[in-house]
């Protein structure tokens, strides 16, 4: 398929042929790992376990228990960015699931092929302003001045660039942005799922009288659920770590955004403005614990991943 | 047998487990930090000194002309000039910096321009062992005489454990601004006390709908109307004790005063410096209460006010008050690195800017030392933009500056902005938000150490 | 690939008001979606062509002139003598770096976990999946803690290390082995005596072209776009990748930080200018990319 596709279609269940066992060959295995290796160890292990031990440990390096756990806990702005991370979740996973499905089932059975095309290239072109441009540019998006969409923002009632950010409305102006750079791409991949169903079972639900929606439905949607799943864990993952996108509302909105609005921001404070990095790793432990858990999950529980020729 | 051997397997891992969770609960030390020892403080010890070396500054893009001014006037001082946010608005920028540099163990900046809060931790170690940021200056750096030339408490915020961290780049301190041609063309009195500016605001918003007496939307409009109303928001009663009453009779007067000229519409909650607020009402703005460097920087530059239109008069005082008592509006401060390995160029530079007629003459804002500020005065450059002489409101004001404000380890600016401007936009009165920025202050004070008390 | 519209006919039991209905409804949310993904793009390459004045007064989609994008380049590149250049030189080198360290090591690692027996090379491969999954961000505080453990804050290898552990190539490259090189040829040319060695660099890696290349793409344009780690391991600014420069500018922009930032010269335009220059080369990379579609789409059809 195309490049954008073969990403995720390479990481897609490989039903193909398994290649037959072969009997090791001496050590050639262990000196073509070793470089990765030795990355993984120590950018993916050690500093997990780096992580668990300073959450344990004060800054002399004794063990206090959970008592870091218990003092970030007990901090005033540990719920609000906790609270705040929740609701721009749901938003983020709802509009994600709902119009990445739609759109991509739209795409692969409604429009011909060569406008679908030029469509999912559109949706993704800005998934290269990832972070900190896309950010910049939604701050003039959301900006009434200089927005291209300032009728829309007055007739919301919204007349100045601090009325656009009002508290309440952050999550769904985070959400937005992520939608906007990460959305299309995912579109990409769940039409390469699409894709993937045989055209004859499709053309066998046409025989028996079912319309398109009524295919997709029951069809096309049941058939890439794994992707769906797939998509929901990963986009959850990320989301529970922001950090640009808030950090950078705070200075363009000269503090009206508070400069602890996302737990990721939090244990930044910890760590560079309090001097307590054990604090801060109690914090990345949690989202870390939270990260882990949806990778085990998915490796665990879905097909997803090719692990043994077997 | 099997079953038998996993039950025991169970049994102990259970035991283990719970063990372990015990264990965990009842914990074995404190989480909290290191208590930060002022105990090394007295003895600095300057790195070693290469003569003649590289000197890096920071400072804000408004004061980076000044020190590009220093580099033409001493072409041979090696310097490395880089911008940053200056510390405004609350930020940590420069703090997170140091943190890091403290752990890289180098690339301190030698000179950096801050704000007074960003002394508060500079003047301790970051962590336990190192070397507070900012080096005394009063230790055989700066003469004795240069300090005492600085306007009365300017120096203030730079003082710790009889020690002096920084030199005040400038003064803010709040005064009545007005637009002198339309308050005569419209006979308009200029007040001398708040009732008399709540009176004249309702007037204007009556006579003259659109046209404004001032503004609450910045992320300093506290600092210049409840540090002016002598607000005990941020008062340091000692050392490690922070009181906060913000239903003192002082906060809730200003606030009630403030509330019902935003109801009138003479006072916006639009910030002055928000995007757009020139281009829509810069020329409708007929009075201002705020900092000197309003003449310059607000009117001037970023409104365009024609010269000769506007004027300075002294703080205002409540009814029935005899003295005056005022705010200030930020008053950068100049630092250098007790790391700096060319402690002379760089003490020399902090000097220049803050003292030398030559850079504080033709400074953006009012200048610290009473000297420069003297020159200040009487540049034509300053003076001649004005419609009148602003000297007397100014050096009044400068006397007045209310001290029961503090300089905390933590920005005023973060609860004001964060918590009572979203809550202003929102369409809420400053009275009834007035718990919930006290319930920040708090909150921010016991995040950095500070017992509270709001009696 | 086969024609995907469902030719009319197929819904031929439906009423007409409904399939309107449905008509509309995609034509609607397509539209909608263009605007909402296109707009803001269209309006980052208008907006350096007028000045700060007319970004605001004008019509946000209207063309200023090409004087006014040749000023909005002069004032972003003298924004701290050059200091634009500086960051761009930077991003380079470090996705550039950490592209060649992620392909020296991850190509033989995905070839040896698909083709090669060893111990530990289903604990291995799971680990490789988890970290893959875990959003990078989450051990960004800790790689930072165990950097500075290690003293390499503050140097170029504190952003090109991490940057360089990339399991997601891994993965490809795995996936890329298992199922297009053929295990017969490799055991064929292992009787011909060949070493395990000659193996890998005459026979896979050359088949290793389409992979290396997908790889590439994502690590870097993965590692041109993080702001997080090199946000927090770059103390200076004269190290700051672009991304990271973009935050600065940000912080000295009189429209959005006008205390701080007045008496600069950058304003709308050269900030939108400074978007557009730190994403070109991701932009490209897609836009070129773009060709690789069609032609993979051509391909793609041949197959099935």
């Amino acid at each position: 398929m195309t490049l954008l596709e073969t990403e995720r279609v390479a990481v897609s269940p490989l039903r193909r042929g398994t290649p037959p066992r072969r009997r090791a060959r001496g050590r050639a295995g262990y000196y073509f790992v070793a470089g990765y290796a030795v990355l993984l160890l120590a950018f993916g292990i050690v500093p997990t376990a780096y992580s668990f031990w300073l959450a344990f440990t004060n800054d002399q390096g004794q063990f206090t228990g959970l008592n870091q756990f218990v003092k970030v806990v007990q901090d005033y702005r540990v719920g609000p960015a906790f609270a705040h991370m929740l609701v721009y979740l749901v938003l983020w996973l709802v509009a994600l699931v709902v119009l990445v499905v739609l759109t991509a089932v739209i795409l692969r059975s409604r429009v011909r092929p060569a406008t679908s095309a030029l469509f999912r290239f559109l949706y993704y072109i800005p998934g290269a302003l990832a972070g900190v441009a896309s950010v910049l540019v939604w701050l003039f998006m959301l900006d009434p001045d200089v927005s291209p969409v300032s009728w829309l923002l007055k007739s919301l009632g919204m007349q100045t660039f601090a009325a656009v950010l009002a508290p309440g409305n952050l999550p769904l102006i985070l959400m937005l942005i992520a939608f906007w750079t990460g959305a299309g791409g995912w579109m990409v991949v769940m039409y390469g799922a699409l894709n993937n169903i045989p055209d004859e079972v499709l053309e066998a639900a046409r025989m028996d009288g079912a319309g398109p929606w009524r295919t997709a439905w029951h069809i096309q949607i049941p058939m890439i659920r794994q992707w769906i799943v797939y998509m929901t864990i990963m986009a959850f993952a990320t989301g529970t770590q922001l950090f640009v996108e808030p950090q950078l509302l705070q200075t363009a909105s000269l503090g009206r955004v508070s400069p602890t609005w996302s737990p990721n921001q939090l244990a930044y404070v910890y760590a560079f403005q309090q001097g307590d990095f054990n604090g801060a790793a109690a914090i990345s432990v949690v989202l870390l614990a939270v990260g882990l858990l949806a990778a085990g999950l998915l490796v665990a529980r879905s097909n997803l991943f090719k692990l043994d020729e077997s | 047998m099997r079953a038998g051997r996993r039950r025991t397997a169970l049994r102990t891992a259970a035991a283990v487990l719970s063990l372990t969770t015990a264990a965990l609960l009842a914990g074995c030390a404190s989480a909290d930090t290191t208590s930060r020892s002022s105990a090394d403080r007295s003895a600095f010890k300057p790195a070693t000194q290469k003569e003649g070396s590289q000197i890096t500054v920071w400072a804000d893009s408004t004061r980076l002309p000044s020190v590009q001014k220093y580099q033409k006037a001493h072409p041979d001082v090696k310097m490395d000039i880089v911008t940053y946010d200056g510390g405004a608005d609350g930020s940590t920028y420069l703090q997170s910096k140091v943190q890091l540099f403290d752990r890289t163990g180098s690339g301190w900046p030698d000179v950096v321009f801050g704000s007074p809060t960003d002394v508060t931790w500079a003047s301790e170690p970051t962590k336990p062992g190192a070397r507070p940021f900012a080096a005394p200056l009063d230790d055989k750096l700066v003469p004795q005489s240069t300090l005492k030339g600085f306007a009365k408490g300017s120096l203030t915020p730079c003082q710790f454990d009889g020690h002096t961290y920084c030199l005040r780049n400038d003064i803010a301190q709040v005064v009545l601004w007005y637009n002198k041609s339309l308050m005569d063309k419209w006979g308009y009195q200029v007040p001398t006390t708040w009732e008399e500016y709540e009176a004249l605001g309702k007037r204007v918003a009556r006579d003259h709908p659109g046209y404004l007496v001032g503004s609450v939307g910045d992320t300093n409009s506290h600092e210049s109307y409840f540090w002016s109303g002598q607000c005990p928001a941020f008062d340091l009663v000692k050392p490690d004790t922070l009181r906060t009453d913000l239903q003192d009779a002082n906060c809730t007067r200003t606030a009630k005063l403030l509330d019902g000229l935003i109801d009138a519409k003479a006072v916006t909650t639009k910030g002055f410096f928000s995007q757009g607020f020139a281009k829509e009402s810069g020329s409708k703005v007929l009075m201002a209460y705020g900092p000197s460097w309003y003449g310059q920087y607000l009117f001037k530059a970023a409104f365009n006010a024609p010269a000769k239109q506007i004027a300075a008069a002294p703080p205002l005082t409540w009814q029935g008050e005899t003295k005056a008592a005022t705010g200030n509006v930020g008053g950068g401060v100049w630092m250098v690195s007790s790391h700096s390995a060319n402690l002379k160029a760089s003490t020399d530079l902090v000097t220049w800017l803050t003292t030398s007629d030559e850079n504080q003459a033709s400074a953006p804002t009012y200048p610290a030392y009473t000297a420069a500020a003297q020159a200040w005065l009487k540049n034509p450059a300053n003076s001649d933009y004005f419609a009148g002489d602003v000297s007397g409101a100014f050096e009044q004001a400068a006397d007045e500056v209310w001290t029961g404000w503090s300089n905390t380890r933590f920005s005023d600016a973060t609860a004001w902005s964060s918590v009572v401007l979203p809550a202003l936009t929102a369409g809420k009165s400053l009275t009834e938000t007035l718990p919930a920025w006290q319930k920040e202050i708090a909150n921010e004070a016991k995040a950095h150490g500070y017992k509270v008390a709001d009696q | 690939m086969t024609p995907s519209t469902l030719p009319p006919a197929a819904a031929i039991r439906h009423v007409r008001p409904s399939r309107a209905l449905s008509f509309l409804v995609v034509a609607l949310l397509l539209s909608f979606l263009l605007v909402f993904f296109v707009l803001p793009v269209v309006w980052l390459l208008l907006a350096p062509s007028k000045t700060a004045g007319e970004a605001v007064r004008d019509n946000p989609l209207s063309f200023g002139s090409f004087h006014q994008i040749g000023a909005a380049w002069r004032h972003l590149f003298a924004f701290q003598d050059g200091a634009m250049l500086t960051w761009l030189r930077n991003s380079a080198i470090y996705s550039g770096g950490s592209l060649i360290l992620t392909l020296a090591v991850s190509v033989p690692a995905g070839y040896a976990l698909a083709l090669t027996k060893f111990r530990g090379r289903k604990t291995l491969l799971v680990i490789t999946l988890v970290t893959m999954i875990m959003p990078q961000a989450t051990l960004v505080l800790p790689v930072f803690l165990e950097l500075n453990r290690f003293h390499l804050i503050g140097t170029v290898w504190s952003v090109i290390l991490p940057f360089s552990f990339y399991p997601f190539g891994v993965y490809l490259v795995y996936i890329y082995f298992g199922s297009s090189l053929p295990r017969d040829l490799l055991s064929a040319a292992r009787i011909d005596g060949c070493t395990e060695w000659q193996l890998f660099a005459r026979i896979a890696l050359p088949l290793a072209k389409p992979v290396i290349g997908l790889v590439a793409f994502f690590s870097f344009v993965g590692n041109w776009n993080n702001f997080f780690l090199p946000y927090l391991v770059l103390p200076n600014s004269k190290q700051f990748p672009v991304q990271v420069g973009l935050n600065q500018l940000l912080t000295s922009t009189p429209s959005f930080n006008p205390v701080a930032g007045a008496g600069l010269n950058i304003t709308i335009p050269e900030l939108a200018l400074a978007i557009i220059v730190a994403i070109l080369p991701v932009l490209v990379l897609f836009l070129f990319s773009q060709r690789t579609l069609v032609s993979g789409m051509l391909a793609g059809s041949t197959k099935e």
